[in-house]
C-alpha cells in the first residue's frame, strides 16, 4: 500500500524519450557552454544521446568515423532552454474552458500531479520549442498548495515520455497580504467590507493555517518513517501528505509564488526556519528585499520583466532592471512568465524577457545561466541538463545569431540526444498560405 | 403652471389636516393656529449683538438687528427697538447671515460622484435590448428619443417632490445653515433643484425658490442592469443627445402642426428640458473629476448653457483646466483624514497619488480662489456634519481667507441661487436668516449657539447657553453695550497666519460654556498647515525646448525614401525637422547639440491600437452600436501610461474603444505631450476614426452564460446588424438632404430633423469623412466587412489585430485595407488558434500595408522588440520592419505627411536610440515631440529619486498625523476615505486590453 506513492520517483533516473542514438558533430560554432567559457570557434560531439566532448576547434581530433558532421558555420549553440513554472500542456485555449487544465479546486492539494494531464499533443509545445525551449515545467495552479510539478521535455510521444522529472517542486501559491483598502463609497456592499484590524488577524490566520500544514505534513512523516521501520502499528497512508514528504527536508523545492514584499520576506524566513528549499516565483517586489533573498541563498523566478511599475514611485524600468540587482546581491534569476494561459502561448518570447534585463544591466552570461543552468539546479537537474558539458544529455539548440537577438532564429535542436523537428502549427500554416497562388494566377 | 397645481393637490392633503389656517410657519405672528396646535410666537425680534457681520469683511460692533414677520427691518448701531420686539441680549456672540447650503441631497442620498464608480453589472438588459434600443428585440422602433426610453434620464423631476427631513436638516443647523439648495439625487440628467429654508418640519412651505438648477451628473453608478450608458464616455454622448434632442423637440413642438407629416409625441423629460436650451434655466454639473470639469464646460458652451459646477474637491489636480470654466463652483471639504495601518510593510501599498491627493485636499478651496472662481461651500460628501467647520478650519489655515469663506456660506450661494434680495447678507428686507456664534465662525471652538430662520430662532445644542437668553427687561431704547469695551475685539484672522484658537476661546466670555478638549489638538493643526506634496505637473511636460537643434553623427534610420543614413545629421526648429542627411552642419547661437555617435535615431513610434489613456471604462457595453460616444470626451491626461510609453520610444498612440460591439465608438489619436491638458493632447491633424469589432467579442461568446439573447450571437448576425446600421444611416443622411434642399427651395417652415449621433457618425463613415479601424481575427469575417463596405461604398482603414489576414492577403492588398497586427498573440481564443507569427511579413510581401500594435500599455513600452518580430518571421527587412511601427501606423491613421518619418517639414517627434531599435539590448534614451525632449533616461533618474523622496515625506507626515490623532481631531471623520482613488488613476497599470 505505501509503496505505490513512490512510482514516481523512479520515473526521474532515466530519459524515457525514445529514438535512435545517433553520434553528431557539430563544428565550426559559438558553443555558449554556460558552465565554462564561451568557445568562439568550437565542436560538440555527441555520443549514446550525451554529450562526449566539447572543446576549441583546435582540439577537435580523434573524432569517431561514423559520425554525422554538421558544419554550424560560425552559428551559435547553446543548452537548450529551460521554461520553469509555466501551463504548457496543461492549457491549450485559454477561453475554452474545456481545453484547461490548469488549475484545480481547494487550498491544500498536494497530491496533484500535473505531469499526468500533460497533453502531449498540444499545438503549443513545439511553437515553445521552435524557439529553443527544449524542457518546461509544467506547473499546477491554485490557491495554498496546489499541487506538484513536472520538468518535462518539450516532446514525446506520451506524458511519460516527456518527464525530465517527476515530481520536481510543490507549488504554494502565498496567501495574499494586500490589504483591501478600497473606499466603502467604491463597494457593493459596504456592510461586507472588512476592517483592516479584521484583515490583519485574518492575514495572520491564513500563515498560522499554512505553518501547522507544513507541521502536520512533517508529524506524518514521521509516523510513515517509524511505521516503515516497524514501529508503528496505526499508520494509515494518506495520499495529501504522501506527496508532501520531498519537499519537507530539502530534497526537492517548494516553488512558492508570491510577488508582494509582504509575500517573500515572511516566505523566505519561514522556510529558513524550516530547512525548506525554495524559490520565488513572480517575485515582483524581489528587488525591494534582495540582501533577505541573497543571505539565504533564495533562487527567484521572475516574471515581472515585461509588467508594468506597480507604484508611482517606481521608475518606468524598475521591473527591467530587478534580476541586476538581484545578481548584485547574489540571487540566481531563472526568467518565467508565469502559467496563466496566455504566458503559455507566449513562451517563445522567454529569451526576449532576459533580454530586457541585459538591455537594463543584466550581463549576457548570467541571463543565459538563467534560462538554462539555473533553471536545471533548482529542478534538480543539472548533472543532466543546463550546460554543454562532457557527460551531461545532448538536449542543445543551434541559433543563426545571438539568442537574445530577436533577429536570431534556431536552426536545430536536440533533445537528450534525439534531433528533432523545428516545425510547429505555425510553420505548417505559413507554409500552406505562403504558397497560395497570388491573383491572377487562375487559382 | 399645470406643474405647481399638481404640486398643490399633492399637499393639500396636509394642509387639511393642519387646517388652511396656517400658511406660513415662520415667524408670522399674525397667523391664528386651531385649538390644540402649540400657537406660534410674537414676530417681532431685537437681537442685540457685540458684533455683526453683517456681510463678508464688513462688520458692526454692538449692533442690534431688528426682526419683524420673518424680515430683517433694519440692522445697525443706532437703532431705536420698538416696544413690541422681544430683546435679545447676545453678549459676546457674532451674528452672520444664516448660511446657504448649495448642494443639498435628500436623506441618505448618494456619495459623491467622484468617489463612485461603475460597479460590476449584471448585465440583464442586453437581452431585453437595454433603454429601448433600437436594433434588439424588445426594444422601441426608430425616432424614439433615447431620453423617454432611460430611467436616469429624469429632468422632469423635482427636488420639491422629494424634501430632506428634518432630522439631516438639524445637523445643518447645528453648523449654522439655515437655507439649502434642494437637489435630486439620482441618474445623470437628474432633475430640478429648489432654494428651501431649513425650517422645521420642512415642507413645501420651506420653498423659497423652485426649479433652480437644471442637475446633471458624470454618472455611472447606480446601474444596475448595465443598461446604455455603462461608460463615462456613454453618459457624456447621452447627455449631448439628449440636449440635442431637446432642442429638436422644442422645434417641433413650437411648428405649425400642419407642416409636420407625424403627429410629434409627447415627450416630460424633454419637455422638462426646455428652459434649459432656451437659458432660462442654469445647469449644474456634478462632473466627479476634475478632468469631467473641462468636459462639463465644454458641452455647456456647446449648448451655450449657463453653468455652475459641483467641484470633485481635486481641482488641485489640474488648476491650469481652471481658466477655461467661467463658473462658480460648488466647494465640499470633505477631506479624508489619515489612517493607521497594522503594519509598517503595509504602506508600501499606499501611493504617491493617494497621498497627495489627502495633502493637497484642504488646499483646494484656496486653490479655486486663487484662480478666480467664485465659490460656495457645502457639507457634500461628510457624512458626520459635524466634522464641517473643522475642516473649514484647515481649509482656512491652506489659504482661504475668512471672508472668503464667508461669502462662499453667504452672497455667493445667495447670488448663485439669484436670492440675493432674500439672503446672504443681514441688510433690512432680507429674511431673516442669521447664525449666533459665541465667537468667530471660523474658530471651531466657538459655538453655533442659535440659527435663525425667518425670523424664527432654532437652539443649538446647550440649552443653558447664555447667549441665546432673551432679556425682556432690557431697556427698549438703547442696546446693553457695556461688555464691549470690556471684551477684546475679535478679529479675523490673516490667511495661514498662527491661529488664534487658545485666545478667542480663553477670553470669551461665553466660550467656557462648550470648551471641548477634544478638539483642540494644535500639533496635528500644524502639521496639517505646511503642504508636503508637491504640484502634480511637477514631473511632467517637455523637459527642453530648443528653439533649434542639432543633431549629429547618427545612425539615422528615416523610415522614408532616404532609407537608413549613417553619421548624419538632423536639423529641427520650430518643432519640425528642417534638414535630414549628410549636410553641414552650423550650429548657430541658440542651436542645441546632441552628439549622438555611435547612437540611433528613429522616428517617434506610433501605436495603431492602443487603451492607454481613457477616462473610466474603455468600453460602452450598453448598446451594440455605440457610434455616437467619443473618446476624445474621456482622455485621461493624468494616466501614467504616457510617461512610461514616451520611455519606450512612443510618441502617438490611437485611443481606441474596446471591441464589446460591432460597431464602437470614436476613436482619438494623441500625441504623448505629458503634462499638457486632454484637450492639448490631440492629434488635432488626424482624420477621425471609429472602432468596428467582428467575431467572438461582439457575438458575446465570453461575457457568460446569460448572454445569449442580445442581437447578434452568430458572425451572421454581425453583418445583418451592421448592414441594418448603415442602411439607417443612408436614410438618415437622405432625410438631411431633404431638409437641406427644401430650405434652400424656399420652404422656411420645414423642421430640421432630429440630430442622431449615432447615425451621424455612421453616416460620416458612409461619407468617407470617418476612417473604421476593425477589430477582428478571422479571415471570413473580414472579408464580410469588406465586402460589406464596398456594398457601401466604404473604404475600410485598417482591420485590428487581424491575425488570420495572412490568409486573404491578396484580397486585402485588393482592397486597400491595412493590417494592424499583433505581431506574434495567438491561441488564447479560439478565433486566433490559427495566428501566426509569420502573419505581419507575409502581408507584408503581398503588398499589404501593416503595422504592429500594442493594445496594452505596457507592450506599448517595447514596440520596438515587436518590430523586431517582423524580420525574426519572415524576414522583412531592418528598415521595413521599422516601418511596422512608425511609418505604416502613420500612414494607417493618415497622419503620414506629419509624423511616422525623419523628413524636412515633418513633425520632430524622434527617438534616440543606445544601439539599433531592432535590437533587443538597445535602450531609449531620449524621446522627443514637436521638438520638445520629454524623456529623458539621465533626467528619470533624478525624476525617480524625487518622487521617492515626496512619498517617503509624505508618508512621514501621514503617519505622524494619524499617530498625532488628527486622524479624529483635525480630518473630516466624515469625509471622503483616504483610500479613494482618483478616477484618473483606477485603472493604472491594469490589464486593459478590453476584449484582446
Amino acid at each position: 500500500m505505501v509503496r505505490m506513492f513512490f512510482v514516481y520517483a523512479s520515473l526521474t533516473l532515466l530519459s524515457m524519450l525514445s529514438g535512435s542514438a545517433e553520434s553528431v558533430l557539430l563544428q565550426n560554432g559559438f558553443v555558449h557552454t554556460v558552465s565554462g567559457p564561451t568557445i568562439t570557434n568550437g565542436f560538440v560531439l555527441i555520443e549514446n544521446n550525451r554529450i562526449a566532448r566539447v572543446g576549441n576547434a583546435d582540439a577537435q581530433t580523434n573524432i569517431p568515423a561514423n559520425v554525422r558532421v554538421i558544419d554550424l558555420g560560425g552559428k551559435h549553440l547553446y543548452p537548450g532552454l529551460i521554461a520553469l513554472d509555466t501551463s504548457l500542456g496543461l492549457t491549450e485555449i485559454e477561453a475554452v474552458r474545456a481545453t484547461r487544465d490548469v488549475s484545480e479546486v481547494g487550498e491544500y492539494t498536494p497530491e496533484v500531479a500535473s505531469w499526468v494531464a500533460v497533453n502531449a499533443d498540444s499545438e503549443l509545445i513545439p511553437v515553445a520549442r521552435a524557439n529553443g525551449i527544449a524542457c518546461f515545467e509544467a506547473a499546477p495552479r491554485g490557491g495554498g498548495v496546489a499541487g506538484q510539478s513536472a520538468l518535462m521535455f518539450a516532446t514525446g510521444w506520451t506524458y511519460e515520455e516527456m518527464i525530465v522529472k517527476a515530481p520536481a517542486a510543490l507549488h504554494l501559491f502565498w496567501p495574499s497580504m494586500e490589504l483591501n483598502l478600497t473606499a466603502k463609497e467604491r463597494v457593493r456592499e459596504p456592510a461586507k467590507v472588512k476592517s483592516i484590524e479584521d484583515q490583519q488577524k485574518e492575514r495572520r490566520s491564513k500563515l498560522k493555517a499554512l505553518e501547522d500544514f507544513f507541521d502536520e505534513a512533517r508529524a506524518y512523516a514521521k509516523a510513515r518513517d517509524a511505521a516503515k521501520e516497524g514501529n508503528s502499528s496505526t499508520f494509515k497512508p494518506v495520499p495529501a501528505w504522501e506527496a508532501m514528504t520531498p519537499f519537507l527536508n530539502g530534497e526537492r523545492p517548494v516553488v512558492i509564488h508570491a510577488d508582494d514584499v509582504r509575500q517573500i520576506r515572511p516566505a523566505v524566513n519561514w522556510a529558513a526556519a524550516n530547512q525548506i528549499k525554495i524559490a520565488i516565483a513572480g517575485g515582483r517586489d524581489s528587488g525591494l528585499v534582495v540582501e533577505l533573498l541573497g543571505r539565504h541563498r533564495v533562487p527567484v523566478i521572475f516574471e515581472c520583466l515585461f509588467v508594468q511599475p506597480v507604484r508611482d514611485t517606481e521608475s518606468y524600468d524598475h521591473l527591467f532592471t530587478t534580476p541586476e540587482m538581484l545578481r548584485r546581491a547574489g540571487v540566481k534569476t531563472i526568467f518565467g512568465f508565469g502559467s496563466g494561459g496566455f504566458a503559455a502561448t507566449s513562451l517563445r518570447n522567454l529569451p526576449y524577457a532576459a533580454a530586457q534585463a541585459i538591455a537594463f544591466g543584466l550581463p549576457e552570461q548570467e541571463a543565459l545561466k538563467g534560462l538554462t543552468l539555473y533553471p536545471a539546479e533548482l529542478m534538480g537537474v543539472s548533472d543532466r541538463l543546463g550546460s554543454i558539458e562532457p557527460g551531461k544529455e545532448a538536449t542543445i539548440v543551434v541559433f543563426d545569431g545571438n539568442l537574445f537577438d530577436i533577429r536570431s532564429n534556431p536552426r536545430q535542436m536536440w533533445i537528450a540526444g534525439r534531433e528533432v523537428s523545428l516545425e510547429s502549427r505555425h510553420t505548417k500554416l505559413y507554409e500552406r498560405f505562403r504558397n497560395r497562388p497570388g491573383p491572377g494566377s487562375g487559382r | 403652471m399645470t406643474g405647481r397645481r399638481h404640486l398643490a393637490s399633492i399637499f393639500s392633503f396636509w394642509c387639511f389636516v393642519v387646517g388652511l389656517f396656517q400658511t406660513a410657519l415662520a415667524g408670522h405672528s399674525e397667523e391664528l393656529l386651531p385649538p390644540g396646535f402649540r400657537p406660534l410666537p410674537t414676530g417681532t425680534h431685537a437681537l442685540i449683538a457685540t458684533k455683526v457681520v453683517w456681510k463678508p469683511g464688513e462688520e458692526l460692533s454692538n449692533a442690534i438687528i431688528l426682526i419683524r414677520n420673518g424680515r430683517i427691518e433694519s440692522v445697525g448701531t443706532n437703532i431705536a427697538i420698538p416696544s413690541d420686539a422681544r430683546i435679545w441680549q447676545l453678549k459676546g456672540a457674532t451674528v452672520y447671515a444664516g448660511f446657504i447650503e448649495t448642494y443639498l441631497m435628500p436623506d441618505g442620498a448618494v456619495a459623491p460622484v467622484s468617489t463612485t464608480d461603475a460597479f460590476p453589472v449584471s448585465h440583464q438588459s442586453y437581452a431585453a435590448g437595454g433603454s429601448g434600443f433600437f436594433g434588439a428585440p424588445g426594444g422601441g422602433t426608430e425616432n424614439i428619443p433615447v431620453s423617454s426610453a432611460n430611467p436616469r434620464i429624469k429632468p422632469q423631476f423635482r427636488s420639491i417632490d422629494s424634501l430632506p427631513k428634518n432630522e439631516s436638516l438639524r445637523a445643518l443647523r447645528e453648523i449654522g445653515f439655515t437655507s439649502g439648495l434642494a437637489v435630486p439625487a439620482k441618474g445623470i440628467i437628474r432633475g430640478t433643484s429648489s432654494l428651501i429654508s431649513l425650517s422645521d418640519p420642512v415642507d413645501v412651505r420651506a420653498v423659497l425658490k423652485s426649479d433652480l438648477f437644471q442637475h446633471i451628473a458624470l454618472d455611472t453608478s447606480d446601474n444596475e442592469t448595465g443598461a446604455y450608458p455603462a461608460s463615462l464616455m456613454g453618459v457624456i454622448a447621452c447627455i449631448r443627445q439628449t440636449l440635442f434632442d431637446a432642442q429638436h423637440y422644442a422645434r417641433v413642438r413650437n411648428a405649425d402642426l400642419n407642416s409636420v407629416r407625424k403627429r410629434p409625441e409627447f415627450n416630460p423629460a424633454l419637455q422638462a428640458l426646455a428652459p434649459v436650451i432656451e437659458r432660462k434655466q442654469p445647469v449644474m454639473f456634478e462632473p466627479g473629476s476634475v478632468l469631467m470639469n473641462d468636459r462639463a464646460a465644454r458641452i455647456a458652451r456647446e449648448f451655450q448653457l449657463s453653468f455652475a459646477v459641483v467641484s470633485s474637491g481635486e481641482e488641485w489636480r489640474r488648476p491650469d483646466l481652471l481658466n477655461g470654466i467661467a463658473a462658480t463652483f460648488v466647494v465640499p471639504v470633505n477631506f479624508p483624514s489619515a489612517p493607521k495601518l497594522p503594519n509598517e510593510e503595509d504602506w508600501i501599498q499606499v501611493s504617491l497619488d493617494q497621498l497627495r491627493a489627502w495633502d493637497w485636499a484642504a488646499e483646494n478651496p484656496a486653490v479655486l480662489r486663487r484662480a478666480n472662481r467664485d465659490i460656495a461651500l457645502t457639507t457634500y460628501g461628510l457624512s458626520d456634519k459635524k466634522s464641517f467647520r473643522k475642516n473649514l478650519q484647515l481649509a482656512i489655515d491652506r489659504g482661504l481667507s475668512e471672508q472668503d469663506a464667508l461669502a462662499a456660506l453667504t452672497t455667493v450661494p445667495a447670488k448663485l441661487c439669484g436670492a440675493e434680495e432674500l439672503l446672504g447678507t443681514i441688510e433690512a428686507g432680507k429674511l431673516a436668516n442669521l447664525v449666533v456664534v459665541s465667537g468667530s465662525y471660523f474658530n471651531p471652538d466657538s459655538k453655533v449657539v442659535a440659527v435663525w430662520i425667518e425670523g424664527r430662532m432654532y437652539r443649538v445644542g446647550d440649552e443653558d447657553s447664555k447667549i441665546a437668553e432673551s432679556e425682556t427687561a432690557a431697556k427698549p431704547t438703547e442696546p446693553d453695550a457695556t461688555p464691549a469695551k470690556e471684551e477684546p475685539e475679535i478679529h479675523l484672522r490673516p490667511p495661514g497666519a498662527v491661529a488664534d484658537t487658545v485666545d478667542s476661546a480663553s477670553t470669551n466670555r461665553v466660550a467656557e460654556v462648550q470648551t471641548n478638549d477634544a478638539s483642540k489638538n494644535p500639533r496635528a493643526r500644524e502639521l496639517q498647515k505646511q503642504r508636503v506634496a508637491r504640484i502634480l505637473l511637477a514631473e511632467r511636460g517637455p523637459i527642453t525646448n530648443p528653439p533649434s537643434l542639432l543633431i549629429r553623427n547618427a545612425v539615422i534610420w528615416t523610415c522614408g525614401p532616404e532609407g537608413i543614413l549613417t553619421n548624419a545629421n538632423m536639423l529641427v526648429s520650430g518643432g519640425r525637422i528642417q534638414q535630414v542627411g549628410f549636410f553641414k552642419a552650423e550650429p548657430g547661437p541658440d542651436t542645441m547639440v546632441i552628439d549622438a555617435a555611435g547612437l540611433h535615431l528613429t522616428p517617434g513610434i506610433v501605436d495603431c491600437h492602443s487603451h492607454a489613456a481613457i477616462l473610466g471604462d474603455g468600453n460602452e457595453t450598453g448598446w451594440p452600436s455605440t457610434s455616437m460616444v467619443r473618446i476624445s470626451d474621456v482622455l485621461n491626461s493624468e494616466s501614467e501610461s504616457l510617461y512610461r510609453q514616451l520611455a519606450g520610444g512612443v510618441t502617438t498612440i490611437n485611443l481606441l474603444h474596446g471591441s464589446a460591439n460591432p460597431i464602437g465608438g470614436q476613436n482619438c489619436v494623441i500625441k504623448l505631450r505629458d503634462g499638457a491638458a486632454p484637450e492639448d493632447l490631440i492629434f488635432e491633424q488626424a482624420p477621425a476614426g471609429i472602432k468596428f469589432a467582428l467575431g467572438e467579442n461582439v457575438k458575446q461568446s465570453n461575457w457568460g452564460e446569460k448572454f445569449t439573447t442580445r442581437f447578434p450571437q452568430t458572425r451572421m448576425g454581425v453583418r445583418a446588424f451592421v448592414q441594418n446600421r448603415f442602411v439607417a444611416a443612408r436614410r438618415y443622411l437622405q432625410e438631411w438632404d431633404a431638409y437641406r434642399a427644401s430650405r434652400n427651395s424656399g420652404l422656411a417652415d420645414a423642421i430640421e430633423p432630429r440630430r442622431d449621433l449615432e447615425l451621424e457618425a455612421i453616416g460620416e463613415i458612409l461619407r468617407g469623412q470617418r476612417w473604421i479601424h476593425c477589430h477582428a481575427y478571422r479571415q471570413d469575417e473580414m472579408l464580410m466587412l469588406t465586402r460589406l463596405m464596398q456594398e457601401f461604398g466604404v473604404q475600410i482603414g485598417t482591420f485590428q489585430h487581424a491575425l488570420d489576414a495572412y490568409k486573404i492577403a491578396d484580397e486585402l492588398a485588393a482592397a486597400g485595407i491595412g493590417v494592424s497586427a499583433f505581431s506574434d498573440w495567438w491561441g488564447f481564443k479560439y478565433e486566433l488558434f490559427d495566428a501566426i507569427p509569420f502573419n505581419g511579413s507575409l502581408n507584408r510581401e503581398r503588398g499589404v500595408l501593416v503595422s504592429f500594435h500594442s493594445d496594452f500599455s505596457e507592450l506599448a513600452r517595447r514596440l520596438y522588440v515587436e518590430a523586431g518580430k517582423a524580420m525574426k518571421y519572415g524576414g522583412t527587412s531592418p528598415d521595413e520592419a521599422l516601418k511596422f511601427v512608425t511609418l505604416n501606423p502613420a500612414i494607417q491613421l493618415r497622419i503620414d505627411s506629419h509624423v511616422g518619418s525623419l523628413e524636412p517639414g515633418k513633425d520632430a517627434d524622434f527617438v534616440l536610440w543606445s544601439k539599433s531599435p531592432l535590437d533587443t539590448g538597445t535602450v531609449c534614451l531620449q524621446t522627443w515631440i514637436d521638438g520638445k525632449k520629454y524623456f529623458d533616461r539621465e533626467h528619470d533618474r533624478q525624476r525617480t529619486e524625487r518622487l521617492k523622496q515626496e512619498h517617503a515625506d509624505l508618508i512621514a507626515k501621514v503617519k505622524k498625523a494619524a499617530s498625532d490623532g488628527a486622524a479624529k481631531n483635525s480630518g473630516a471623520s466624515g469625509g471622503k476615505s483616504f483610500f479613494s482613488v482618483s478616477l484618473e488613476h483606477q485603472h493604472e497599470g491594469e490589464w486593459r486590453c478590453l476584449h484582446e
